[in-house]
């Protein structure tokens, strides 16, 4: 589903992501793991066409499902945002509009991007029962629902719209942790419903083996270690992954 | 032995919405820790301002070494700010943006007048190699440093007047797992090289597991279970501390969430505060609130308690 | 992301001596070299000051400031003997050009100063104290700003005897509730921060507090405001002075000169058009140093 060659992230002369290798197939989840300053959000953006935007520039080549994004035009890559591949980010109360409620909101999304009129309400309705949320929350403006909530509604959008590739960076991080593995638990059903391919970037590689199928490490901007998931967890091959291993809290491991 | 906080009944509110239902908590000297284990909502921020007399009490009382903190002033009031400081969550805001690692670490010791002026910059080099920055770093402003440092600069600043208990409001949730890793450590140093007792709260299980003898887990306010931490986390009675802790992430292990996932964010009006997530809820915890009571060995609030002991026997 | 990632920013941006002494002052010096407008405000404003300061020896007439009639040399036009040509009494506009400068920077001065100190204390008190302290102080501030400033600086003016003096009075009377109104935003959210909770829980007392902590923070957005009315100021000065509201003759006040120059703009055009040059340099000049400012003194872009 996603193809990505020797892709490199810079601003100005400092290069703060490359990777050289990465293949994600449709219904897999890759994690990216890493601290601040690792280039793994910077990743995460490259891979939605964004860079440019936060006035960087990338070179090397994204396919996504065959289709080579790095030469497409901004107009070309509306058509594939929130069509063929969507973001969820750390504060989605943030990045929802708070002056219209989540209702018209849902509708307005479904609208941009071509779902017919016919289909929306039903869409709408199924999606919010695949996340777990009570219709009746469309009512409701941004600040009235919980963190949790939005993060779910968030969710909910990118299954209604049926993208092929979801990439998530920090999705849980500000959320409690009763909130975060519910919300992981809809990020599964998702993969599983839809065979949604998930990008899944956190700092916490405990909450990245939670979901995903394979791994990769990133520090300074470099990939550090790269593999399927139980073999980076059990079986890391690189000093740097087993310091970030060791600094999960873990419970009664000092006692 | 006898408690160096004490803290029974309090309430606490914004205006006339009650956010804290009545708690009670107790430590005794040092080095000993509690951990206050909740989410966002749960009232522990307001305890702790409430703790530093940030926050009004409403009802209960509050007692320090013998005093009745809640009526303090004067001098006496001076005594406790010396005695308990608060390092936040956000190492960030708590530094004055304008001030440098001088100043914002030698602040305490001007208003207290503890050190004359000529060694306060020796005392704050020593302060900073103690939380293991270097000494250099003391010219640097806060936006210069990056979000590990901040919380150290912190917790020295914290520990510039020798306080006998620390309120940590939770101190490393904004960092990165491998920087928390590095503060937590080194609040375990403090901890024994000090004999330092503190208040932790935190919304993680694994940092108050190793750092604190007991817990209490609030949830909207309200104290659901409390005791040694190690009962609390090894054979959880709660229903909602139990998922806390299968909440917790494990590389190895995966647990399907615990809770009943809520459409609205509603908290019931009457009742159990958690009857709304629960999925051992009856009707009885939806029309009265459980009180506290004992079971094996802990205090549990809920009316389920014995079934899940059971369960658990 | 910036903001966290600090390990990325080259560590020579730390380590030079004078730039960390200098940075102890101001933590946004670092910066300052890279705001091109600040420095070209800056230089033209000191030649401004400096001009103003350095008048009786760097003009040919230095006399002709003052109450002098040369009745032979009315209006001539710029020549090498007078560079920005004479008056209707024939003085040497160059030297009252010259001299405009002190009338102008001195209103200015003394606006900013009176505003800043009154709009500061206002504003503070305000914020930091809260409850019915706030309510009164603000409702006091509203009532000045429903009037236009312009309006009140007029009316004002009218009512006392026209100088320099009264008109940066009648200024100053208007100008304030706007850094009141400024500061006590600032205060009341610097309230809010965690370094203010730090500070109450370390036992600073509450003098401590603002002046340790709520002036410095709260100060600087009104610094940089200051520098951005600057301008203003010496439009206002001008306009009272044109209106006959202001500095009367023979002060060499910029719009005073444009005022009595206007009715020979089309016979001649040096005596408006000088000062009129002059009141446009020296806006333009804080203006740009207010704006580089803003730039600068924003601690956190400060680095970047």
């Amino acid at each position: 589903m996603i193809r990505v060659r020797d892709l490199q992230v810079s601003y100005g002369d400092s290069v703060v992501a490359h990777i050289p290798e990465l293949d994600l197939a449709a219904g897999q989840v890759l994690g990216i793991a890493g601290e601040s300053g690792s280039g793994k959000s910077q990743t995460a953006l490259a891979l939605m066409g964004l860079t440019r935007y936060a006035g960087g520039s990338v070179t090397g080549s994204v396919q996504l499902g065959g289709v080579e994004l790095s030469t497409l035009t901004n107009k070309q890559w509306r058509a594939v945002r929130g069509r063929r591949m969507a973001m969820i980010l750390q504060s989605p109360r943030a990045s929802l509009n708070p002056t219209i409620t989540l209702g018209a909101l849902f509708g307005r999304t479904l609208k941009l991007h071509g779902v017919p009129r016919a289909e929306r309400q039903a869409r709408m309705e199924q999606a919010l029962v695949e996340v777990v949320l009570d219709p009746q929350i469309l009512s409701r403006y941004p600040h009235e629902v919980s963190g949790g909530q939005a993060q779910r509604f968030a969710i909910a959008l990118v299954a209604a719209l049926r993208v092929d590739v979801l990439i998530a960076d920090e999705p849980t991080s500000a959320l409690d942790v009763t909130v975060q593995s519910e919300v992981i638990d809809v990020l599964r059903g998702l993969r599983e419903r839809h065979g949604t391919a998930i990008v899944f970037i956190s700092h916490d590689l405990a909450v990245i083996g939670e979901l995903a199928d394979q791994v990769m490490v990133m520090r300074r901007g470099e990939v550090v270690e790269q593999g399927p998931t139980s073999q980076i967890l059990h079986e890391p091959a690189q000093q740097y992954t087993r310091e970030l291993l060791l600094a999960v809290p873990v419970i009664g491991r000092t006692r | 032995m006898s408690d160096l906080l004490l803290v029974q009944g309090l309430r606490l509110s914004y205006g006339e919405r009650e956010v804290v239902h009545g708690v009670d908590l107790r430590v005794p000297a040092g080095p000993y820790g509690l951990g206050i284990i909740g989410e966002s909502g749960s009232g522990k921020t307001t305890i702790a301002r409430a703790l530093l007399k940030l926050h009004p009490a409403g009802s209960g009382s509050v007692t320090f070494d013998g005093a009745d903190v809640l009526a303090l002033k004067g001098s006496a009031l001076s005594a406790y700010r010396r005695d308990v400081q608060l390092v936040f969550q956000d190492g960030d805001g708590a530094l004055d943006p304008r001030m440098s690692v001088l100043s914002s670490v030698s602040e305490p010791l001007a208003i207290h007048d503890t050190v004359p002026k000529a060694q306060r910059r020796e005392r704050v080099a020593a302060l900073l190699d103690e939380v293991g920055l270097p000494i250099d770093i003391m010219t640097r402003y806060p936006h210069q440093l990056s979000g590990g440092q901040r919380q150290r600069v912190v917790i020295a600043r914290a520990l510039a007047l020798e306080p006998r208990l620390l309120v940590l409001d939770e101190p490393t949730s904004a960092l990165d797992v491998t920087v928390q890793e590095r503060v937590l450590q080194l609040v375990e140093g403090l901890r024994e090289r000090r004999q330092l007792a503190y208040v932790l709260i935190s919304h993680n299980l694994a940092v108050v597991d190793r750092l604190c003898e007991s817990s209490v887990v609030l949830y909207e306010g309200a104290v659901m279970e409390s005791g040694p931490t190690r009962d609390l986390l090894d054979s959880p009675v709660h229903p909602y501390t139990r998922a806390l802790r299968s909440a917790v992430p494990e590389i190895g292990v995966h647990r399907p969430a615990l809770t009943r996932i809520t459409a609205g964010a509603s908290v019931p009006s009457t009742g159990c505060p958690y009857s709304e997530r629960c999925p051992l809820v009856l009707d009885i915890c939806r029309a009265q609130t459980p009180a506290l009571r004992d079971v094996g060995g802990r205090q549990v609030a809920c009316h389920r308690a014995d079934d899940v002991a059971n369960l658990l026997a | 992301m910036s903001r966290q990632t600090p390990d990325l920013l080259p560590a020579a941006d730390l380590a030079g001596e004078p730039r960390r002494r200098l940075s102890r002052i101001w933590p946004g010096w670092g910066s300052a070299k890279r705001v091109p407008l600040l420095i070209i405000g800056s230089v033209l404003g000191a030649l401004v000051v400096l001009a103003g300061l350095l008048a009786p020896w760097i003009t040919p007439y230095p006399q002709d400031a003052g109450a002098v009639v040369h009745p032979a040399q009315t209006l001539l036009a710029p020549s090498a003997a007078h560079w920005f040509g004479t008056d209707m009494v024939g003085r040497d506009i160059f030297t009252r050009v010259i001299f405009g400068a002190r009338v102008s920077l001195g209103i200015v001065v003394l606006v900013l100063v009176v505003s800043a100190v009154v709009g500061l204390t206002v504003g503070l008190a305000a914020g930091f104290f809260g409850g019915w302290l706030d309510s009164v102080l603000m409702r006091v501030t509203d009532v000045f700003l429903a009037f236009p400033a312009l309006l009140l600086s007029v009316a004002l003016a009218a009512v006392l005897s026209p100088s320099a003096l009264h008109a940066a009075m009648a200024i100053a009377f208007t100008w304030w509730p706007w850094y009141a109104r400024l500061a006590r935003g600032q205060a009341a959210s610097i309230r809010r921060q965690g370094y203010s909770d730090a500070a109450r829980v370390l036992g600073a007392s509450r003098t401590r507090q603002l002046v340790r902590h709520v002036l410095p923070n709260a100060a600087t957005p009104v610094f940089v405001q200051m520098s951005l009315d600057a301008a203003g100021i010496i439009l206002t000065a001008a306009t009272l002075s044109y209106l006959g509201l202001g500095a009367q003759d023979p002060t060499p006040e910029w719009g005073l000169m444009v005022a009595q120059g206007q009715p020979l703009a089309t016979t001649a055009w040096w005596v408006i058009t000088f000062p009129g040059f002059a009141i446009l340099l020296t806006a333009v000049a804080f203006n740009f140093v207010g704006d580089g400012l803003q730039t600068v003194f924003d601690p956190k872009r400060g680095l970047r």
